[in-house]
């Protein structure tokens, strides 16, 4: 190596970290700082806002816990989902002549908007058996329309009329409603991605376990699986901070309304339309507090892969 | 110099200068407090005049609602005067996230020049805290508008004794619209201001046992849904409780949990709720239609509902799905039943009182300016200066009459309460319609958030 001086890298990197101190650090740090301000921003009020987050005391103007119930609910089903169903279909289309045309049918949705998507599906989930296709389908199949974005019973009876009526709180109809909105259009991502993690397994060592008498499933549990680990975790930690920002979805399509809101539409509604950014911040900052692990994992992750090179 | 360190000289520095050029351009709007000088934001209709001369006159900042096409051709149509006659120019963004534009602009002390929205709760946030700058402070606006509008919107546009808004664009919501061929062939006679609410019971039942469903009933509006519900309590409420309970839930003296509160909400229910009423069939899907698509079915063909109820902006909707439909022959409303009528307007109000913002308010504010858009359809004003006469139809002119004449007539109880107590009473009403049980806690919910 050239004798370099210690701080040039140091300023190769200013640029960058002038702009992320701009818009990453400082906001970050103001929002905390708001977190524990009244709704104007201008007397200190400890943790009232975290209070109010806990207590849910107006529950019809802004239901913090079924907000972060919904977000739990997001995080576990759509990434399981999304990861589970990438996963199957990068080892399906493997073995298919048309796997580029199956690949990119499947990655169409992640070229559309957000905002395309939400309204695209609104118009599938319309009451009206004319207008839109599920409930069309529905009234094929001698079934009644359902209220995809309105419903809250309980997930399963729409298909099947069996009890119980109202399951506990996340677990209903439009919550699992929208969750398919997010895995149709997602999913062509980690089928992407899992994909070229398929590919990256030694070809040899599955003919070696083909050779030694392994059926597809052995396969699949004992060799692809664990050699795809990494790219399943990369795939995973995406999606898992994805879904913590999952805010256009919802917003576009019910308005946060009917129990489907999340941490994200009802820090919007609280800091935006209902002028109160001290509530607003504190859920933003329980936003940034559920990522932080997610991160930490990451990046030590990360180092570890650095240290093994 | 060594090369290594010459070659590596010129694209670092060429770095920094893009990093600090990026960094200025983030940090540039914070020094920009001239409202004459604010470049316009890109707006999602842009409208464009001649190019400034005269010195005085520069671009006005004006933020409103989310207009459709329509709409917004009258709005041009309505400034292109001003912008030919002053040279000035209307950078207007129209969004349908108005509430949220206005606080982050506020917030970011970027407010807009003039802001249009519809709702006043805002509106009278911002005035006390001294955001907006008073009418009077343009010379002579005060004097015409005191002189030009009715006393009922100068004391709406008012917040602790000093003029801050005047209300353009009006609509009433004391409309039930109908289709006036079904009644005539069923002999059925549609209601007046005069009669009663058990009068329009009576007529319910009446077409019910005609086979048809008297009643086509849609909430769902995204974040708003719960908003026709909403406008067909408060009417209620105008008419059985009175004018001074109306005003009561307004300011806090009658809670929601008030016995007319209460008996308002379940007149509201005997209507959507009862078996059969509305073509719709249940609550559920009365949450899941929309507004829109619950303006249609009285006028297809063979109608599939009697009536619907809705602002008297429906006629629009009316009017552009069945092309051709003629006025008061095809489509037609009877006032809602007591003669008491609630309305909406956009109130216009204004951060500064920059030269060209107050050139701007006078044009916007005058009866000439609001008669060019009346003429174009669509839009009702409250000026007493534009004659009814210069409605493009008989049922803008009847609407306009019936917002004009109404002896009592009350700002929309959602929009005049505004922030999460509006939001709340929405929610409250849809949940309402789904568990009628729980009207008292329900009542108690929306009370517990003023």
């Amino acid at each position: 190596m050239i004798g370099r001086a210690w701080w040039i890298p140091w300023l190769w990197l200013a640029p960058t970290l002038a702009l992320l101190g701009v818009f990453l650090v400082y906001p970050s740090v103001d929002t905390i700082r708001r977190s524990f301000l009244d709704a104007r921003s201008q007397e200190f009020v400890g943790l009232d806002n975290y209070e109010f987050i806990v207590d849910n005391p107006t529950p019809l103007a802004a239901d913090t816990h079924a907000a972060l119930l919904n977000n739990m609910l997001w995080l576990t089903v759509f990434t399981a989902v999304c990861v589970g169903l990438g996963l199957v279909m990068a080892v399906m289309t493997a073995r298919v002549r048309y796997e580029a045309a199956a690949k990119a049918a499947i990655f169409v949705p992640m070229a559309i908007s957000f905002v395309a998507v939400s309204v695209i599906w609104r118009f599938m989930y319309e009451i009206d058996a004319d207008v839109g296709t599920v409930n069309a389908i529905f009234s094929e199949l001698g079934k009644d329309p359902v209220a995809w974005l309105i419903n809250t019973d309980a997930p399963q009876k729409p298909f099947v009329d069996v009890p119980p009526n109202d399951a506990p709180a996340p677990f209903q109809v439009n919550n699992f409603a929208l969750i398919a909105v997010g895995v149709w259009n997602w999913t062509g991502f980690t089928l992407v991605i899992l994909s070229a993690g398929l590919k990256s397994i030694p070809d040899d060592v599955m003919e070696a376990a083909r050779v030694d008498g392994a059926g597809e499933w052995q396969i699949f549990r004992r060799i692809t699986l664990p050699m795809m680990s990494p790219t399943i975790v990369v795939v995973t930690t995406t999606l898992v901070i994805q879904t913590l920002k999952t805010f256009d979805l919802v917003w576009v399509m019910t308005g946060g309304r009917f129990k489907t809101d999340v941490v994200a539409t009802l820090f919007f509604k609280e800091a935006f339309l209902f002028r109160d950014f001290g509530v607003g911040a504190a859920l933003a900052v329980v936003l940034m507090l559920f990522v932080v692990p997610i991160m930490l994992i990451s990046i030590r992750r990360f180092q570890m892969q650095e240290e093994i090179r | 110099m060594p090369l290594g360190i010459r070659s590596r000289i010129f694209p670092f520095l060429l770095v920094v200068l893009v990093g600090l050029a990026l960094a200025f351009a983030a940090c540039g709007d914070d020094d920009d407090d001239d409202g004459d000088e604010t470049p316009s934001p890109t707006p999602t209709e842009g409208v464009t005049g001649t190019p400034t001369d005269a010195p005085d006159i520069g671009t006005v900042d004006v933020i409103g609602q989310g207009w459709g096409d329509a709409e917004l051709a009258g709005f041009e149509a309505l400034v292109q005067p001003w912008e030919d006659s002053t040279g000035g120019d209307v950078a207007f963004t129209g969004t349908r996230e108005i509430t949220a534009q206005l606080t982050t602009r506020v917030e970011g002390n970027n407010p807009p020049d003039v802001a249009l929205p519809a709702e006043i709760g805002l509106f009278q946030q911002f005035a006390r805290e001294g955001l907006l700058a008073p009418l009077s402070e343009c010379a002579g606006l005060e004097e015409k508008i005191t002189a030009e509008y009715p006393q009922g919107f100068i004391d709406l546009g008012t917040v602790d004794g000093t003029l801050y808004g005047f209300f353009m664009k009006a609509d009433t919501k004391g409309t039930i619209f109908y289709d006036p061929a079904y009644f005539d062939a069923n002999g059925l006679t549609p209601l007046t201001a005069d009669s009663s609410f058990d009068d329009l019971i009576a007529l319910t039942d009446e077409i019910l046992a005609l086979g048809l469903p008297p009643w086509s009933m849609g909430q769902f509006a995204n974040g708003g849904t719960g908003f026709p519900g909403t406008d067909f309590i408060q009417q209620i409420l105008l008419n059985e409780a009175g004018g001074a309970a109306y005003d009561g839930v307004i300011d806090g003296s009658v809670p929601f949990t008030d016995a007319d509160v209460k008996d308002a909400f379940e007149k509201f229910g005997q209507i959507a709720l009862t078996d059969g009423y509305t073509s719709q069939g249940s609550a559920d899907v009365i949450n899941a239609t929309s507004f829109q698509d619950a303006v249609f079915p009285p006028f297809e063909d063979p109608p599939e509902a009697a009536m619907t109820y809705m602002g008297g902006f429906a006629s629009g909707f009316i009017a552009e799905q069945f092309p051709g439909a003629v006025p008061a022959t095809d489509y037609d409303f009877f006032p809602f039943p007591g003669g008491g009528v609630t309305g909406g307007a956009n109130i216009a109000y204004a951060f500064n009182s920059d030269p060209t913002t107050c050139s701007f308010l006078e044009h916007l504010a005058s009866a000439e300016a609001q008669q060019i858009w009346v003429d174009l359809g669509g839009f009702t004003s409250v000026n007493s200066g534009v004659d009814l006469s210069a409605y493009p139809d008989v049922i803008a002119r009847a609407q306009a009459e019936q917002l004009t004449l109404a002896e009592t007539f009350r700002f929309d109880l959602d929009d005049a309460i505004g922030g999460d107590l509006q939001s709340t009473f929405f929610v409250g009403v849809t949940e309402y319609l789904a568990n009628p049980g729980d009207l008292d806690s329900i009542l108690a919910d929306i009370e517990a958030v003023r």
